[in-house]
């Protein structure tokens, strides 16, 4: 195709579109679509960097009241007017209330494109010693009818609603020009048809792609900053999203091809969103559901109960009899809470934790493997449909898939087995019982907040070359059978 | 006249293998939901049938111990399958079904199950609700977007104006003619599911239990389909033209089903944000600690429990008193902090009908929402529900408190004998009127709709004249 037909054709196609109102009207409906889901995953963005502040600013002053309380309690001598189990100055005490530390998972500026599992996963934790946060934790308080209706995103306009005005800007193409008769026109000119249609298909992919880029890239900088740009998260991001419009434009090309009549073009087309898109990705669950099914977390839970119970049964009595009977604990009663009575809490307490955190950790063990091999299938699966492949890739790249967020709740177990390490040595000490000084306050261990946007266990590589490929396989049978239409 | 233009669109129906493909792949699809949803009710209810007994043999099992102690190492109140999820499992998943029964606090419901699902539930759970809220319109909208606009497109239009046959019989007959074959899905998903609810029926409450609510289903998924014919036969005469009414089928189901939902819910939740858990913890805490009003600290409430004690058994010393005072402490603080935790949860649930109210509203734009709003409310999966079951658990969390303190009064040490005094839990989700209470606005909604279709027809088919 020369320069001077490619520039004609252009010159064409923009008179075409600028005159189709409905095609107009679509594409402004995309666009405020478009800017509407930009804003609504910025501004989330914001609220969570707010709501870390806020938990930034928490921290900071319960470890400042917690300090300011002990200095106080030693300087009046060790004595506290208080309510014993708010005695900051018994470890088990702090343990439970100004103790427990928050553990953040920062957002990353991407996940205004594609919000993935960030309305289900908690990106913060209050990590006790004596609760295992993945049983206690849900995400934010959040209205369940409305995470049942699913997220409004860039990826979801991308995924759902793009392919469709795709549909509507190409299903004709070709059609139309028979319809119309000016398909006999065409055919006597010396160019050749399917260069003229590859041509058309080609600079309405273009137009279409550019104009996304036009208002998503500038339009996110606006809103979250540019320091995305600088990330190879986008560039992958770029990449994917520009080949999957390319697929449907190719699969538009293939179908155009297939020489139908405008209606039945329309209805193939809608027909392969239809099943790749919904149909396909539900399949693949009910399948995968069989093969690796997700027991309850109901079972953690009967673990955990099943491990204290037979604990009791034995070494725990022995040691509740042993806590409860010290002379010093003076426990035998229920009037009076004494310190004895304070400290042989702490101790039950923490030797069912320990019994109870070995239990779960076999039940939470088998339940992560289950997922992890769901995970593992869905990788080997998503090529299946594109739709599936390029939520997956988006979720990983804006850092709110389910890997991430997993990664993240290991840390917080590292970082909860830390603070138990801490706590336990202290409120075991029985010389004096209250042995937690304003050093031991500042010496609580810290989590250390990071975005979690790596996507390492995603062959970005061979995805995109092998979807690459697959769009350029498409295009070429459509292209050939073109060549064959127009002889 | 009618009968004659319904046999002769159901001929050309039944002769094009597009139809006959559509109805296939549809039967292959209802077949999978039917499959799906009755597994996932049969799973789901066995092991929280099996976990409800498991965790309370647990709880009386527990040995000698501090009652106190004893109460904190609880059970768990495990809200039930409801008898419908074959039908709908809605919010099952999104909102959990676990309530801890421990002192103190208010527990919360925990373990969704979809926050250990893959990315693939994005994409939906292909159970019958799904397969009428989003495949059953589209298939609708495939079928009749040509049904007039064929005969335009084949010049047939005059022919048959021409001929003896009035528009209204021509616009009846055609319904009929599309309806019939809606009905013949529709059937097969309401026979379908009634032959999976047998068990449900044959068991305890008998049919009674679910017959109504599922015949109140039916009665509204009828309505829907009607509805749904309706439009797609209207868009089909207006447009005259089966490209342009199948994109505009199309891209309205996919504005109602997908567009319109998710935005008025980003919408709710601008307008009546929910508190961050931080917040909600930082203000309960306070109200719980400081008090509400003038009702005092905690240690100052607490002094004055042990002064009102005191006085009431006349003695001078906490020592002296014939009851322990732990326990007492422990149920005084139970009702001051049980109020400010009611407090804060009602203020959350109010906030969330509003939002669910405002997302609703929305389905005047689309009624494939009201149907949702509807099945949801009809198979008891919806949000209401789901707070009753809360309610029901906390109030029970009380009363363990209320048995455990009692006995702890006197003793310091509870065996299994005690531990059995400690009732079980049992839910049951409410009945038909209050289902049919819940579900009158978006039945309302679906009449509307329906209406406002039937009048556009009326219209269309008066310009035919």
């Amino acid at each position: 195709m020369t320069f001077s037909l490619f520039r004609l054709l252009l010159n064409q196609e923009l008179k075409l579109l600028s005159r189709n109102r409905i095609l107009a009207t679509l594409f402004s409906l995309i666009l405020v679509v478009l800017l509407a889901a930009l804003w609504v995953g910025s501004s989330q963005l914001h609220q969570q960097q707010r709501t870390i502040g806020q938990i930034g600013a928490h921290g900071r002053t319960e470890a400042d009241s917690l300090a300011r309380r002990i200095r106080r309690i030693e300087a009046a001598g060790m004595r506290y007017p208080g309510f014993i189990w708010d005695d900051p100055t018994y470890a088990y005490n702090t343990a439970r209330n100004e103790g427990p530390q928050y553990a953040v998972k920062q957002p990353f500026a991407l996940q205004a494109l594609a919000a993935g599992q960030r309305d289900l996963q908690p990106y913060y934790y209050k990590v006790y010693i004596t609760k295992k946060q993945m049983l206690v934790h849900e995400g934010e308080i959040d209205n369940s009818f409305l995470q049942f209706i699913g997220q409004f995103d860039v990826a979801f306009v991308v995924i759902y609603l793009l392919p469709l005005l795709i549909i509507v800007f190409t299903y004709n193409v070709l059609s139309s020009e028979k319809e119309q008769g000016t398909w006999v026109l065409l055919k006597t000119s010396n160019q050749s048809l399917a260069g003229l249609m590859l041509g058309r298909i080609g600079i309405r992919y273009a137009l279409f792609t550019g104009f996304f880029w036009l208002v998503v890239g500038p339009g996110l900088a606006l809103l979250v900053g540019p320091g995305f740009l600088a990330t190879a998260n986008w560039w992958w991001l770029v990449g994917f999203v520009s080949l999957y419009f390319a697929f449907w434009f190719a699969l538009a090309l293939l179908v155009n091809s297939l020489s139908l009549s405008s209606n039945l073009n329309a209805l193939t087309l809608l027909a392969s969103w239809l099943v790749l898109g919904l149909l396909l990705p539900n399949l693949l669950q009910i399948g995968l559901n069989q093969a690796y099914p997700i027991p309850s977390r109901i079972s953690l839970t009967t673990a955990e109960r099943n491990a204290v119970n037979r604990y009791f049964e034995r070494d725990g009595q022995t040691l509740t009899k042993a806590v409860f009977s010290s002379p010093r604990a003076l426990i035998r009663q229920a009037s009076v809470v004494t310190p004895g009575m304070v400290y042989g809490y702490g101790v039950i307490v923490y030797k069912s934790q320990e019994i109870k955190d070995q239990a779960a950790r076999v039940a939470e063990q088998q339940l992560v493997q289950q997922i992890e091999r769901q995970q593992a299938a869905l990788r080997q699966l998503q090529f299946l449909s594109p739709a599936l492949l390029l939520q997956e890739v988006l979720s990983a790249l804006a850092g709110t898939h389910w890997h991430q967020y997993n990664q993240f709740s290991r840390d917080v177990d590292v970082f909860r087995t830390q603070t138990q390490r801490f706590f336990y040595p202290k409120m075991a000490s029985e010389q004096t019982f209250r042995t937690f000084t304003v050093a031991d306050a500042a010496a609580i261990p810290r989590f250390q907040p990071r975005p979690y946007a790596s996507y390492a266990w995603l062959p970005m590589s061979r995805l995109l070359l092998g979807y690459a490929a697959l769009v350029a396989g498409l295009g070429l049978v459509g292209y050939r059978r073109l060549l064959s239409a127009s002889r | 006249m009618i009968w004659l233009i319904v046999k002769k669109e159901l001929t050309e129906l039944v002769r094009t293998a597009k139809v006959g493909w559509l109805l296939a792949g549809m039967a292959a699809l209802l077949g999978l939901a039917l499959y799906n949803g009755y597994a996932y009710a049969t799973t789901h209810s066995q092991l929280l049938r099996e976990s409800q007994e498991t965790t309370y043999q647990q709880f009386i099992s527990q040995g000698d111990k501090n009652p106190h102690l004893g109460a904190h190492f609880g059970f768990y109140a495990y809200k039930p399958t409801a008898d419908l999820a074959l039908v709908d499992n809605g919010l099952e998943d999104y909102t959990g079904n676990s309530f801890y029964l421990e002192p103190h606090r208010r527990g919360i419901v925990r373990f969704k199950e979809v926050s250990d699902a893959t990315g693939l539930r994005s994409f939906g759970f292909l159970n019958v609700g799904y397969f009428a809220q989003f495949l059953l319109p589209l298939f609708i909208f495939l079928l009749t977007h040509g049904i007039f606009a064929k005969e335009w497109e084949n010049g047939t239009i005059k022919l048959l104006l021409s001929a003896r046959v009035r528009p209204g019989q021509l616009v009846l007959g055609k319904l009929l003619a599309c309806g019939l074959v809606v009905l013949v899905l529709v059937g097969g998903l309401v026979l379908g599911s009634l032959g999976l609810l047998a068990p449900a029926g044959a068991g305890a409450g008998g049919w009674g239990r679910v017959l109504p609510a599922y015949g109140c289903y039916v009665a509204g998924l009828l309505l829907y389909a009607l509805l749904l014919t309706v439009l797609g036969a209207t868009v089909s005469l207006l447009t005259r033209s089966s490209a342009l009414a199948l994109v505009g089928l199309v891209g309205f189901w996919l504005l109602g089903v997908f567009l319109v939902p998710r935005l008025a819910s980003e919408l709710a939740r601008r307008v009546h944000p929910a508190i961050t858990s931080v917040a909600f913890d930082d203000q309960t805490f306070r109200d719980m600690q400081y008090g509400v009003g003038d009702e005092g600290t905690k240690d100052e409430r607490r002094e004055r429990l042990a002064q009102r004690t005191l006085a009431q058994y006349h003695v001078k010393r906490l020592e002296d008193l014939p009851v322990f005072f732990i326990p007492l402490t422990i149920e005084d603080a139970e009702e001051s902090d049980g109020r400010v935790m009611d407090r804060a949860y009602r203020t959350i649930e109010a906030n969330e009908a509003s939002q669910s109210r405002l997302v609703l509203a929305s389905a005047a734009l689309s009624p494939f929402l009201a149907f949702r709003g509807f099945s949801l409310h009809l198979t008891a999966t919806d949000l209401n529900t789901h707070n009753d079951f809360a309610q029901r658990a906390e109030d029970h969390r009380r009363r363990i408190g209320e048995v455990v303190d009692a006995f702890y009064q006197h003793h310091t040490v509870a065996g299994n004998d005690f531990w059995r005094t400690v009732p079980q839990f049992a839910y049951t989700a409410p009945g038909l009127p209050w289902r049919l209470a819940n579900a009158a606005a978006p039945l309302a909604v679906l009449l509307g709709w329906l209406a406002l279709s039937l009048g556009l027809l009326g219209w269309a088919a008066r310009r035919l004249h």
